[in-house]
């Protein structure tokens, strides 16, 4: 239970760098999930807390100290890997009571605390087994728990979750942040699955190749994206390529006038649009437009439109379901429109 | 039902041959020696028939040969011990470089078996004999006066031996070692344990089925060796191989010959079942 601070970490790996000049400030208690695409980064960034990578540039401190240069098994950090990496020939109580049993902690008092951890993700029953014995599920939840047991400084999880079946993913997402709460624990925690990451985290850091985007809170980056790649990863966005013409004017390259922040820099620029915050048959809206349904699709809470408002645009909006007959079938010509507000303007100027 | 049955007559047609083969080659000129090593055997008429124990008496009451007998064992379990502690490292890196000479490091490792015995002692003869290189380096640089007997020593044969089995150390630990995850040494790395308690508590305790058939494979060879003891120990240094040998080609003597590789042949046994069963009751207790 610490905080961690990473500032300027970089890794260059020959001529490609993979990590660039990384800066974050974990507080205490803190839960922050790393977000982004396959390959930008997000394992090697954990991997230098860890210990695993060295960096090639900048500092990794825990707890006021510089660790940056430390081995892994001098670190404290407790580590949660993808494919859970138990000890095979140890029993469930002998893996949770490894870090322990390195710590040079008496033999009674580390088989206590590896139950008592193990009691924490509610396996002490299965203490004896051999890790091959037990579910992916209940594998991964070994494997959280021998991370607790030696009471890290910072939690570290590097997709924990993504061998486990969607519905055991849940259980487990909320077992480790109860457990991270309830400890007070600095968690980091890497993922590519935004509604996990979503879920889960108290703030967000969203990267790509390489480097940070935005850091944030969920509405953060929902609501205020920092750039279009951003708006595009975290939630749906429909993407309207263009220029803002005059303040407040942004004319779309399908001929579309659309208002937008009148703040928003002219010159070439893109136009991004929740599906929600599309309205079927505006009201007083800012923008109105007519167009026609093209696909429609059902997703349970919500309908999903596709509407051509122009040879070349289509934007996508969800309505909410309110039984009965759908509002609009395939076809379909309609008017629907969004507010001012909920253009996010983009500036494209190089 | 019927598919099983079938199955089966499929399987034991596919394993026909091969026990055929072992019965022919290998059984039965095993069973005729064990029947000769019972016979007398009388100067000037070579083989009598017999049934008797007097070979094996000879043998284990001379001291000549028992030295022989525990020479060749020391050397056996030193090669092998050398194997594995030299071995090892080797293995562990083959199994995890990521490296794209991966398969050329492997021919490397192999490559000593291209290389027939006799050309490799020759190699030998002219790196380690009072004339080789190192011997004439080092008087050159005035490390030493006199030429260091390196050939035709207990030391040279083992170095010799080591040589040829390290490949079969190195390939035994390195098909266990790759299947080890790496990410299993990692967690350790990560739970505090620095590198020689991640290697003693996780690397080796995983990799024991590699390192028990590396081992066993490698005092095998050493207990029976043959060309490397002739060619590099030279006339008069004696192991148990080249003595079978001596005894049937050079003596005449199939009896005791047969004795002697009775008593080889029994010895590398009882000591790989030994060391196998001390190694899994250690296992079990642990
Ligand atoms: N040892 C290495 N040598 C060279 N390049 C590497 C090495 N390790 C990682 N990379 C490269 O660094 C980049 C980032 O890798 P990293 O594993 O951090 O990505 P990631 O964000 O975790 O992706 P994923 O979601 O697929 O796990 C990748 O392009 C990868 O190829
Ligand atoms: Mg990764």
């Amino acid at each position: 239970m610490a905080r961690l601070e990473l500032s300027g970490l970089s890794k260059t790996y020959g001529a490609v760098t993979t990590v660039r000049d990384v800066s974050l400030d974990v507080p205490d208690g803190e839960f922050l999930v790393l977000l982004g695409p396959s390959g930008c980064g997000k394992t090697t960034t954990l991997r230098m807390v860890a210990g695993f990578v060295d960096p090639s540039a900048g500092r990794v401190t825990l707890g006021g100290e510089d660790i940056t240069h430390r081995p892994p098994w001098r670190r404290n950090t407790g580590m949660v890997f993808q494919n859970y990496a138990l000890f095979p020939h140890m029993s469930v109580a002998e893996n949770v009571a490894f870090g322990l049993e390195m710590r040079k902690v008496p033999k009674p008092e580390r088989e206590q605390r590896a139950l008592a951890a193990l009691g924490l993700v509610r396996l002490s029953q299965y203490a004896a087994r051999l890790p091959r014995q037990l579910s992916g599920g209940q594998q991964q939840r070994v494997a959280l728990a021998r991370a607790l047991a030696i009471r890290p400084d910072v939690l570290l999880l590097d997709e924990p979750l993504s061998n486990l079946d969607a519905k055991l993913r849940e259980e487990v997402r909320v077992e480790i942040r109860q457990l991270q709460k309830q400890l007070g624990l600095t968690a980091v925690m890497v993922t590519h699955d935004q509604e996990e990451a979503l879920t889960m985290a108290d703030r967000l850091v969203v990267m790509a190749e390489g480097a940070i985007r935005q850091v944030g809170s969920q509405q953060d980056l929902y609501e205020r994206p920092a750039d279009r790649f951003v708006a595009g990863f975290v939630g749906r966005s429909t993407f309207l390529q263009g220029r803002v013409a005059e303040p407040g004017v942004f004319q779309t390259e399908g001929g579309l006038r659309l208002a937008c922040d009148p703040a928003a820099r002219s010159g070439p620029a893109v136009m991004a649009v929740r599906p929600e915050a599309i309205h079927l048959h505006p009201g007083a809206e800012d923008n109105s437009l007519s167009g026609t349904v093209e696909f429609t699709s059902y997703l349970g809470p919500v309908l999903e439109l596709h509407v051509r408002l122009s040879p070349t645009e289509r934007v996508v909006l969800h309505m909410p379901n309110r039984g009965g007959t759908p509002a609009a079938g395939l076809g379909e010509s309609v008017t629907i429109g969004w507010p001012r507000a909920a253009g996010m303007v983009f500036s494209e100027a190089a | 039902m019927s598919l099983g049955t079938q199955g089966h007559g499929t399987a034991a047609g596919l394993v026909t041959p091969a026990t055929i083969f072992v019965v022919l080659t290998l059984l039965v000129p095993l069973a005729l020696l064990f029947r000769y090593s019972l016979n007398a055997f009388v100067p000037g008429q070579f083989m009598v028939d017999a049934l008797t124990l007097e070979n094996y008496v000879k043998f284990f009451t001379d001291p000549f040969y028992t030295a022989v007998l525990w020479r060749t064992f020391r050397i056996a379990l030193l090669v092998t011990v050398i194997c594995l502690f030299v071995g090892f490292p080797l293995a562990y890196v083959l199994a995890r470089t990521r490296s794209r000479y991966k398969n050329l490091l492997l021919i490397g490792v192999v490559l000593p078996l291209f290389v027939g015995n006799a050309v490799r002692a020759a190699g030998w003869m002219v790196a380690f004999g009072a004339k080789g290189v190192v011997n004439a380096s080092l008087m050159g640089l005035g490390v030493i006066a006199t030429p260091l007997d390196i050939m035709f020593t207990e030391t040279a044969v083992i170095i010799g031996i080591t040589a040829v089995n390290l490949p079969f150390m190195v390939l035994s630990l390195q098909s266990v070692i790759e299947g080890i995850d790496r990410s299993v040494e990692e967690a350790a790395f990560n739970l505090g344990a620095p590198p020689w308690r991640m290697i003693g508590r996780v690397l080796v305790p995983l990799a024991a089925p590699g390192i028990v058939a590396g081992c066993i494979l490698t005092f095998i060879l050493g207990m029976n060796a043959y060309a490397t003891p002739v060619l590099i120990g030279g006339p008069r240094f004696q192991t148990m191989g080249p003595l079978v040998y001596g005894q049937f080609v050079e003596q005449n003597n199939w009896p005791f010959g047969g004795a002697i590789a009775f008593i080889l042949m029994t010895a590398t046994l009882l000591l790989t079942m030994a060391s196998s069963l001390l190694l899994r009751r250690r296992r079990v207790a642990d």
